[in-house]
């Protein structure tokens, strides 16, 4: 039985300090030839706290996320609560001012579509009469 | 937009790039589950779970992102509770046959995790919510299980 992958998060943070810590994603990137689609894993962001931006051909995403803690004591700790954040270089071809970011059930879904004068363009073979 | 600190232009970024898929892969190879101890290599379970304990209820938390109310299934036999879903890869439909795939981390299939409860629970008050990819599911101690203040009289 294959199960989702856990969340990157069972492993130690890659960054900040103990108040705030900062994990990497998972994510998914599928390219469609007119745009590349970023599945991002950001369970427990807050809307309004979500970053994305397009510079010098890198896309980075942050999330920041509102402590949460459970009632009474903890009896069981696997993950830990903290910020994301993770960059992706994507180079040059991109239409920056195109880029859409969704965040629904925790999962922040960005696409890049490509310029349109580099998208793959099937010719059309006329044949002679 | 506020910029990322780890951002920087020119011959760095590469090397900055390197470092940052190096210390993912050194932290995932190094880190290992603290409920195994270290040295032992054990596929982590999905999803994980936080569990708290308060004088009245088991609250048990886990991150499910991408998941709808309708995808996960709880039930409390006992004093076990089983989490079981699974999640759909996106864009997977015959009609996106064109797509290439850069990277597939967050995985897909279905997963089913037994919870062994602490405490017997009141399976008929328990209560779940789903926001933001994040289930939390509250479990009320059962009334023999919560802790009774009992009155000392003097004679």
């Amino acid at each position: 039985m294959s199960t989702p992958t856990p969340s990157a998060k069972t492993a130690l943070p890659v960054g900040g300090t103990d108040a705030t810590l900062t994990y990497q994603p998972n994510v998914d990137i599928r390219d469609t030839g007119t745009e590349v689609i970023f599945d991002a894993d950001m369970p427990g962001a807050a809307a309004d706290g979500i970053d994305v931006t397009f510079e010098d051909g890198m896309l980075s995403v942050q999330a920041t996320v509102p402590p949460r803690e459970l009632p009474g004591r903890a009896i069981l700790q696997e993950y830990g609560i903290g910020n994301y954040r993770r960059s992706f270089r994507l180079g040059e071809g991109f239409d920056a001012s195109q880029i859409t970011a969704d965040y629904r059930q925790g999962v922040l879904t960005v696409r890049v579509p490509r310029l349109a004068a580099v998208r793959p363009r099937k010719v059309e073979v006329r044949v002679g009469s | 937009m506020p910029r990322l600190p780890t951002f920087h232009a020119g011959l760095t970024l590469p090397l900055e790039e390197l470092r940052e898929e190096f210390d993912r892969l050194w932290t995932t190879l190094t880190a290992a589950p603290p409920l195994h101890g270290w040295g032992v290599r054990h596929e982590a379970a999905f999803p994980a779970v936080n569990v708290g304990e308060s004088d009245d209820a088991v609250a048990i938390e886990a991150e499910v992102p991408g998941l709808e109310a309708g995808d996960v299934a709880i039930s409390v036999t006992g004093n076990d509770l089983l989490l079981e879903g699974g999640r759909t890869a996106r864009g997977a439909s015959p009609a996106d046959e064109k797509v290439t795939w850069h990277r597939r981390e967050r995985g897909t299939g279905s997963f089913k995790r037994r919870i062994p409860l602490p405490v017997a629970v009141d399976a008929a008050r328990v209560e779940a919510r789903l926001v933001d990819g994040v289930l939390t599911v509250t479990c009320p101690k059962a009334v023999e299980c919560q802790p009774r203040r009992v009155e000392v009289r003097s004679a």
